[in-house]
């Protein structure tokens, strides 16, 4: 050390020794600067990772996404306050699905059960189906529990697009149909576990049941009942019970319909809802081995038509289709109990 | 090796308080025009874009102002006027060219490198000013030279900090030029810094990013893989290398790492069946490191004898840490840099210990009269020599075994040692480049249990992925759990997961592909190649 203290004295500046009474800092406060740098660095990191883990698993849900409504209630998932949270029991059977344009002069050509035959008969279990389309509060409660960074982004988002607070009763949309699953899977695993959930919920559940999107089947049988109606209300044409042809969405459920088939709300307009069926021509079937899935192209076929869509695509035949990766402002979903595969 | 040239100043007059003031002043000139450039460099586009790194850059800006106004306080007091010495080095513009070579070549391939280059002027400029202050805070003269750059563009090439955390890159340059200035020992005769500065810097850095599990706010899992995506990089690092090697006979240093490292990986893929590092004899960053990192003549032995000693180290010091970072499940990137500091420490150790050896025909086994005396030439033509059969025998650019994932689908199903860690680390990060083939055998892993710990939520999240990416068997699984759907990647995996040594594949012709596919071991390729 005095070795090298001799070496330093030599490097000093000339000017400076003149000046004996200055001190200059010395190794040991530098090197304590340099181990302040190296603590602070370590502290920082560290609270950067606690951050990132928070952020990444739960979060902190703001206020007026967590907040219950005379609707909906934020114990139980944002879901409707009803005896059954939302959902309303389709009783099995067959039903009629396709179009017959002799009967529905919009039918497009896909809804065309087979080259012989213009619509053809299903028989579909029971199975429950929501009332509504899922909301943003309903998505919000589901990304709170498991992905904080996505929350702060959809809560941006909400907030960007309407500053009121009827937004969080709007289906959720610009989601893709992995997300939309993502949730189903997830709203299944808290029915599953929670004690208060309904009786009759439960027990389909545990009958091999699943909270899933649902089929084609089931969301046409929701939609057209079993007296295979053209609208949810019926047969005819009718501006006075669906969200179609506007500009916006509505919060789910607010154009009253008593006359829609099971009391379903939005089966026609606010948002397509993307079912759990790829694309592909008809005859519907449901003993599809799941290898099927591979042949086909990446296409998930969508119905109901939205806030944006004329008279013709809110029929309760229509299919769309768009991939998987689609984020589109028209776009939502409803989920299902559901026993089939 | 350079000329430095004292630019001393004479001895103030006393009395003139304001004359004295203004010297002092004047001799800050420099400092606070660096820091005043910093801080209109925030006003760049691509640095004013970001708030957090605009931000990141006045407050630079501040702590070297705020510094300079306390040493002007005291010094309009006390006058002990600043000046530099000059001290152009060739060591140090010769390495600025070589370092500014790779970030050209690579960052032609790899754009975010030229998106970075604004912010490292703005390091270089910190850097400097930095250095003054330290310097003259410390009453010496500062060496004015290009010593700083060469610190930061080699910190620059393997860490940076994303925008969002680019202030830590000035706290991380800080902490090097404090190791630097501080930490220091007596080396035959001399004072100096015991530890490669920006060695000293990422070794520190990534200790801690490691502890903390912060690598993802950095650039480094990109800056180590991308290399690659430069055609012939190996080629194209030996070339610069040997630059270098030229003028600050490194030879020895470089070329025992690399050869310990080519011999080790060998010896290990010919006794396990299956190459040591994921994709390479020697990944890229670990070639860069062993020309860029360890050839500081200043903390690196002086005998051929250590020289050889303290590359052969560093080759082993990699070879190990790479494999109890990954058994430790860290980022294995780490693995050039964590040794480097340790390897400084022992510099003294080991010229101690050559030193030691009294057979003089052993110490001089590396430095005969080759050449007419020009040893370091000698010691070239072996390196390169050596290089050139690597190369000849595949083991550098081209194509690498560790490549195909199929080999290592096979060798995972064999029970080869690692080889099912591999599979799912080669994986990854084709999932991450979007290959949605990859993201589903991810999740087809995590959902059946056999290779990795069972875990629904990860693979119903890589299933997602692949899903939508529209790879239709992920959604299948995302739709039933009873089994497991698996596909033949599609095209653009293909052309995403054989693109070893970074070639664009984008435009390639199917039949290509196809072609390409079946040499990476790819049967169905193979199939449809023959059809």
């Amino acid at each position: 050390m005095s070795k090298n203290n001799a070496a330093a004295r030599t490097e000093v500046d000339p000017v400076l020794q003149q000046n004996l009474d200055y001190q200059a800092p010395g190794r040991t406060v530098g090197i304590v600067v340099m181990i302040g740098l190296i603590a602070f660095t370590a502290a920082f990191m560290t609270y950067q990772s606690t951050r990132l883990d928070g952020t990444s698993k739960q979060s902190d849900m703001p206020d007026g996404l967590s907040q219950s409504s005379e609707r909906f209630d934020a114990a139980h998932f944002s879901l409707p306050r009803d005896e059954r949270w939302g959902f309303v029991a389709i009783p099995a059977g067959e039903f009629t699905m396709g179009s017959n344009p002799l009967r529905d002069r919009m039918a497009y050509e896909n809804e065309r059960w087979s080259s012989t035959q213009r619509q053809g008969r299903v028989d579909l279990p029971t199975f429950f189906i929501g009332r509504y389309e899922v909301t943003n509060a309903q998505f919000a409660a589901y990304l709170k529990e498991t992905n904080g960074s996505m929350l702060a982004q959809f809560t941006e988002r909400l907030a960007m697009d309407s500053q009121s607070t009827a937004v969080l009763e709007q289906p959720v949309t610009g989601i893709t149909l992995p997300q939309m699953l993502g949730y189903a899977r997830w709203l299944d695993a808290q029915l599953r576990l929670s004690a208060e959930t309904p009786t009759e919920l439960r027990e389909l559940l545990d009958a091999d049941g699943r909270v899933v999107l649902p089929n084609e089947a089931e969301w046409e049988k929701a939609a057209r009942s079993e007296d295979g109606r053209t609208f949810p209300w019926g047969m005819q044409p009718s501006e006075s019970y669906a969200n179609f042809g506007g500009s916006a969405l509505m919060p789910v459920g607010s154009i009253d319909c008593n006359t829609c088939s099971y009391g379903l709300a939005d089966m026609a307009g606010n948002a397509w809802e993307l079912t759990r069926s790829p694309l592909q021509d008809y005859p519907f079937s449901l003993d599809q081995a799941p290898e099927a899935l591979l042949s086909l192209d990446s296409l998930w076929v969508m119905r109901g038509g939205s806030f944006q869509d004329g008279m013709n695509n809110v029929r309760t035949a229509v299919r769309g289709a768009v991939d998987p990766s689609v984020r589109n402002a028209t776009i939502g979903f409803r989920v299902a109990i559901s026993t089939l595969p | 090796m350079g000329n430095p040239t004292s630019n001393s100043t004479q001895p103030l007059p006393a009395g003139d308080s304001s004359l004295r003031l203004a010297q002092v002043i004047g001799s800050f000139k420099l400092p606070m025009a660096l820091t005043i450039a910093i801080f209109l460099l925030s006003f760049v586009p691509r640095i004013a874009s970001n708030p957090t790194l605009a931000a990141s850059f006045w407050g630079a800006a501040a702590v070297l102002a705020c510094w300079q106004g306390f040493m002007l306080f005291h010094l309009a007091r006390r006058p002990a006027l600043k000046d530099f010495t000059s001290a152009i080095y060739s060591q140090h513009y010769i390495q600025v060219l070589v370092q500014f070579s790779v970030y050209l070549y690579w960052g032609y391939y790899w754009r975010p490198v030229y998106d970075h280059f604004w912010l490292l002027v703005g390091q270089v400029m910190f850097a400097y000013t930095f250095g003054m202050l330290l310097s003259w805070s410390r009453r010496r003269s500062y060496m004015l030279g290009f010593g700083p750059i060469p610190i930061i563009l080699s910190t620059n090439l393997f860490l940076w900090f994303h925008d969002d955390w680019f202030y830590m890159q000035f706290v991380m340059i800080a902490v090097g030029f404090l190791g630097k200035e501080f930490i220091r020992w007596n080396r035959e005769g001399r004072s100096v810094h015991i530890f490669n500065p920006s060695a000293f810097s990422l070794g520190f850095f990534s200790l801690i990013l490691i502890a903390t599990g912060t690598t993802e706010l950095t650039w480094a899992p990109e800056i180590s893989s991308t290399l690659t995506l430069a055609p012939n990089i190996y080629t194209f690092l030996f070339a610069v290398g040997l630059v270098v090697m030229f003028f600050f006979a490194t030879t020895l240093v470089s070329g025992a790492a690399a050869i310990t490292l080519f011999g080790a990986s060998a010896l290990y893929a010919a006794t396990q069946g299956v190459p040591y590092f994921l994709d390479s004899d020697i990944p890229a960053a670990v070639f860069l490191g062993l020309h860029l990192l360890i050839t500081d003549p200043s903390t690196s032995p002086r005998t051929p004898l250590g020289k050889t000693i303290f590359g052969v180290l560093y080759g082993l010091g990699v070879f190990a840490l790479y494999t109890i970072l990954g058994w430790l499940g860290e980022p294995t990137l780490y693995d050039k840099l964590l040794c480097v500091p340790l390897l400084n420490l022992c510099v003294i150790m080991i010229d101690r210990m050559v030193r030691q050896i009294s057979s003089q025909s052993l110490l001089n086994l590396w430095n005969p009269a080759w050449f007419a005396g020009r040893s370091n030439i000698a010691h070239m033509l072996v390196w390169i020599t050596f290089f050139g059969l690597m190369s000849l025998l595949g083991r550098t650019d081209g194509q690498h075994t560790g490549d195909s994932v199929p080999f290592w689908e096979q060798s995972c199903s064999e029970g080869l040692p690692n080889a099912c860690d591999r599979l799912v680390s080669i994986e990854s990060t084709y999932c991450n480049d979007s290959a949605a083939w990859a993201c589903n055998e991810l999740g087809a892993h995590y959902r059946e249990g056999l290779i990795v710990e069972r875990d629904a939520d990860l693979a119903f999240g890589y299933f997602a992925r692949a899903c939508e990416l529209k790879f239709q068997a992920a959604c299948g699984n995302l739709l039933q759990e009873e089994s497991t759907l698996r596909a033949q990647p599609l095209e653009l995996d293909l052309r995403l997961m054989l693109r070893q040594a970074g070639l664009n594949l984008m435009d390639l012709s199917v039949p290509e592909l196809n072609a390409r596919a079946c040499d990476h071991d790819w049967a169905f390729a193979c199939e449809q190649r023959q059809n």
